[in-house]
């Protein structure tokens, strides 16, 4: 029996499809409507992988603040536009992604099958702490809650500095316009 | 070969989703493509980290202080979890570049922006 259900199939197609449009789509605001619906298209496949925070996590900042990101910076530049629906095939990049491809698809058929329960990262002891430890020792019932800002709290902690940091050197960039 | 797109699918939908990011970073003139590519790269390793974790059949993991069920691994959630912020910190610092570019240089066309910089 195979662990990958056509649920979880008919999504991952789904995202590729919405990513090669993207790619493609040669009016940029086109690209970005299938931008979104690639990352709601993953958030779902995130659910079928038992993954409810990430899900959250990708449809409220995948889809939602980086499509809002997109869209004010095609509304403060331009969108080019054309005849043409699609963008020609540069087939010297398709060399340079032939080759990439190529090289990670000689690693798959070493890879456990998916949703195998003898998998490395199934069976690792630090899985099996967390999930025998987590809720005596922090009172959290979310595993991945407890990871994030009991265990790895400094981890957390980084990412905090790296959204300060981030938010800082934004309104450094654009310090002369009129709207910061 | 049926078989391993049976048991590997997701494996082949990253190497995928790699490949249409790195092309839309090489290919496109546009610089607006280049951060959607570069993003559409980044889900893909997501999906690698998030499906290494996944266990048939396992649940989400969050216990009840009870533990008869199979949870999935919750340590690539958390690893995810951080990426997608510092990601989207990413592309906030890149799209704000790329206004500034735009008004240096009036466009957001690679090869244009090229010849400007070769005229002065």
């Amino acid at each position: 029996m195979s662990a990958v259900t056509a649920e979880l199939a008919v999504v991952l197609t789904f995202s590729v499809l919405t990513a090669l449009a993207a790619i493609f789509l040669r009016d940029v605001l086109n690209a970005i409507i299938a931008f979104a619906a690639f990352s709601f298209g993953i958030a779902v496949a995130w659910l079928l992988l038992a993954a409810p925070d990430v899900a959250l996590t990708e449809a409220a900042v995948g889809a939602g603040i980086t499509t809002v990101l997109f869209l004010v910076t095609i509304a403060k530049t331009v969108r080019p536009s054309g005849e043409r629906l699609f963008e020609p095939i540069e087939w010297r990049s398709v060399a340079v992604v032939v080759v990439l491809a190529g090289t990670l698809l000689t690693t798959v058929r070493s890879l456990p099958a998916v949703g195998s329960p003898t998998s490395p990262v199934a069976t690792s002891r630090i899985t099996e702490y967390y999930l025998e430890n987590a809720y005596p020792e922090t009172g959290v019932e979310n595993v991945v809650t407890a990871v994030l800002a009991a265990y790895r709290g400094f981890d957390t902690l980084g990412e905090a500095t790296v959204v300060i940091a981030a938010g800082l050197a934004v309104l450094l960039v654009l310090r002369q316009e009129a709207y910061v | 070969m049926i078989d391993l797109l049976a048991t590997h699918y997701n494996y082949l939908v990253y190497v995928a989703l790699v490949g249409i990011g790195l092309y839309g970073v090489t290919a496109s003139s546009n610089l607006v493509t280049k951060i959607i590519g570069l993003n559409v790269f980044q889900v893909g390793i997501f999906l690698f980290f998030v499906t290494s974790g996944y266990i048939q059949g396992g649940s989400p993991p969050v216990v009840h202080g009870h533990g008869a069920e199979t949870f999935v691994s919750p340590l690539p959630h958390v690893l995810i979890l951080t990426a997608i912020v510092v990601g989207v910190s990413l592309t906030a610092v890149a799209l704000a570049l790329v206004v500034r570019i735009y008004n240096a240089y009036g466009t957001l066309d690679e090869e244009a922006i090229r010849e400007v910089q070769l005229n002065d």
